[in-house]
């Protein structure tokens, strides 16, 4: 042994309550980088033992056995087997298991034993076990397993201190004796009777089952009701999502305002101060405007996973996704991707099928995430009538809107059949997974995973729009039109040139040169392309005062026919407009293949949706 | 032909007497043992399928629920426990 920081690694089963008692363990200071080569995510932390002395922590991704059924089990078993890249073996294996689930969680616990390394056994949810009427011995199972066991209530932080205690001393007297287990792994079968030995010895007494889970189930899962339900809460989380956001994204746009509005006065007019001010806090404080709504995202599914009624969610989508060739574990990131698709497909990694998996990615793009609101609002706002339809008072933008959602939703359906047929064919998805037990999610926890999740969505939004936008602003402003001449300066400036290029291909489906404009930097972030607009028409506006006068939305309408603005809508439906999800499929595939091919087929049907739409509207007489 | 777990009636535990490991692929018959289900075990069908489908079916074995789908459930041959 290295006189190194020991290195001690957290596992255990999903659901035994392993990523609390890491937290409870290092805190919030938890650093949360990638594996290399793989995509799976590596949390670290620190904690001290009684006497002071360092260790660091890792928290290995929950898993049943030794013989990985995914990406993120395989890295489980690489580390505890010293044999991942960027890992160092751990000095000692905390194994986490579920008290009230001792039939199930030895099973891991023994097969890790075996391995030989200074072991503790955490002895987790005692307090939950004791809840649902089941007193157990400990001492038994200590004795059983031949490695010290220590109850804990992690939540609470009960029995951290006797953990990490156990955990020096199998350090210790592990150096003091030479370790020679290199008996043939059992079978499963036989490590399944082993457990549900020692957890018979083990049980004092066991009251039965307790009912009220069940009868919580008999709702929640009901085939009708259930379904209600769900539907009920999906409906109050966008409501949330939209309604709630409304105040802080008006006080962090009040905000950049304030602040360019300072650097305008502070600075002289030149490069300098266009680019702060347009190019480094329009373009950042374009992405951070989306950050309530992607908090208040987060927070309620965080709080549906803590809960317990994530999995039952997936339990009542999957027969409807089972059609498609999908599976139930598809149906949270495609929620998440409601928000944007970055976090959706990040959280992929946990379906175990690879070609259920890539068709999940691959489809993710196609829910309206919240970075389409700004464009759908302004091209709606603009053109659509705000009357309501026909006496009801279902209004027409809202319905427009709905409409918009929909498409998605079922573009994504459909293309699942197809790409489940063709280059994604594989076995029908599987759908095996465990239901965990109902429980009050915990402030701490979800605090941790909130801040975690956000940090990682805005320094990956934030740096790849930072530069967009920058380089956007810089193609807009140069060359400068030379003075007394006709042209405007977006139409001289490169940006213009490129889009006179491009609005070749799009005219057929009815765009035009301020569209084509929009498009390019739009590449960077859908949402980009409301402020290209924007500054685009500003520029062109120049110093004609009636036009500068004139809002946005109504000098599109001087210049945009009906079936333009509906051809605009019906792209922005499909274009996967957005290199942080190009970016994000790239680094979860592996590889070029996918992400290209996504980018191909999302451009195609954005071209034939806004095409369709285009004509069909000019043969209405909209054109 | 012996009753599947696939139509088993809801809310009755059975007793696993035969699971057709053949039929099923390799890691989907490790991650049914995983759980715990095999030869021997009772399990109890609690809730099957939603308002569209009769997938999945959602199981107690001991102290723990687990979801698989109507396929798998159609190798698990059951019989009425013990009394």
């Amino acid at each position: 042994m290295t006189a190194a920081i020991p290195m001690i690694a957290l596992v255990g089963n999903p659901n035994a309550g392993k990523s609390s008692l890491f937290n409870a363990l290092t805190g919030a200071r938890q650093k949360i980088a990638n594996y290399p080569g793989v995509t799976v995510e590596r949390k670290a932390g620190h904690a001290s033992f009684a006497d002071g002395r360092p260790m660091s922590l890792v928290d290995l991704p929950g898993s049943y056995s030794l013989t990985p059924a995914s990406p993120d089990e395989a890295v489980t078993r690489d580390v505890v087997l010293g044999q991942q890249a960027g890992e160092r073996r751990p000095d000692a294996l905390i194994v986490v298991v579920d008290a009230a689930n001792l039939d199930n969680h030895l099973c891991f616990a023994l097969e890790l034993i075996a391995l030989g390394l200074p072991t503790v056994v955490a002895l987790n949810m005692l307090d939950l076990a004791e809840r649902d009427g089941l007193t157990l011995d400990p001492a038994i199972v200590s004795r059983e397993l031949g490695v010290p066991v220590v109850p804990t209530v992690a939540v609470r932080k009960r029995g951290l201190t006797d953990l990490l205690a156990a955990v020096d001393g199998a350090i210790l007297s592990h150096q003091t004796q030479a370790t020679a287990q290199s008996a043939p792994p059992p079978s499963d079968v036989a490590l399944h009777q082993r457990a549900r030995a020692i957890a018979r010895a083990a049980t004092l007494s066991e009251a039965p089952v307790r009912r009220w889970t069940q009868r919580v189930d008999a709702v929640l899962l009901h085939p009708a009701l259930g379904f209600l339900i769900l539907l009920g809460l999906m409906f109050v989380m966008f409501q949330g999502v939209y309604a709630w956001s409304e105040a802080p994204i008006g006080w962090i746009e009040g905000g950049i305002a304030a602040l360019q509005g300072a650097v305008d006065a502070a600075l002289p007019d030149g490069f300098l101060r266009g680019l702060i001010i347009e190019g480094i806090l329009g373009g950042v404080g374009s992405v951070i405007v989306f950050l309530p709504q992607i908090l208040i995202l987060f927070l309620f599914i965080l709080l549906l996973e803590a809960s317990g009624y994530m999995t039952r969610a997936a339990f009542l989508m999957d027969g409807v996704m089972a059609k498609v060739g999908l599976s139930g574990r598809g149906f949270i990131p495609l929620l998440s991707s409601f928000a944007c698709a970055v976090p959706g497909i990040m959280a992929t990694r946990a379906i175990p099928d690879a070609k259920d998996r890539l068709t999940t990615i691959l489809i993710a793009p196609l829910m309206t995430c919240s970075a389409r609101l700004p464009v759908y609002t302004l091209i709606i706002g603009a053109f659509i009538p705000n009357t309501t339809v026909g006496g009801s008072p279902v209004g027409l933008q809202g319905l427009v809107l709905f409409g918009l959602y929909l498409s998605g939703i079922v573009g994504a359906l459909v293309v699942a059949l197809v790409l489940r047929r063709t280059v994604a064919k594989g076995n029908a998805a599987g759908f095996m997974m465990e239901m965990p037990r109902y429980q009050w999610p915990r402030l701490r926890d979800v605090a941790i995973a909130l801040w975690q999740r956000t940090w990682i969505f805005l320094r990956r939004a934030g740096t790849i729009i930072f530069v967009t936008t920058i380089a956007l602003w810089l193609l807009l402003s140069y060359p400068k039109v030379p003075t007394g001449s006709a042209e405007s300066q977006v139409d001289y400036s490169v940006a213009g040139r490129i889009a006179s290029g491009l609005e070749v291909v799009v005219a057929p489906i009815g765009f035009n040169h301020d569209i084509a404009l929009a498009l390019i930097p739009a590449m960077a972030a859908r949402e980009v392309a409301v402020s290209a607009l924007a500054t685009a028409n500003a520029i062109e506006a120049g110093d004609d005062e009636e036009a500068m006068a004139q809002s946005l939305s109504e000098r599109l309408q001087g210049r945009w026919s009906i079936a333009t603005a509906l051809a605009f809508l019906a792209w922005f439906v499909f274009a996967p407009q957005c290199i942080s999800t190009i970016a994000i499929t790239k680094r979860e595939t592996n590889g070029w293949k996918w992400p290209l091919f996504m980018v191909g087929y999302l451009f195609a049907l954005a071209y034939a949706a806004a095409g369709i739409t285009y004509w069909t509207a000019v043969a209405f007489g909209l054109g | 032909m012996n009753p599947k777990l696939d139509s088993a009636k809801l809310g009755v535990a059975v007793r696993i007497s035969r699971i057709d490991w053949d039929q099923m692929s390799h890691d989907e018959g490790r991650r049914l043992r995983e759980f715990g289900l095999m030869e021997g075990i009772e399990v109890t069908p609690l809730h099957r399928g939603s308002l569209f489908s009769r997938d999945p079916l959602a199981l107690a074995i001991g102290r723990m629920q687990v979801i698989i789908r109507a396929r798998q459930a159609a190798m698990i041959e059951v019989a009425p426990t013990a009394p």
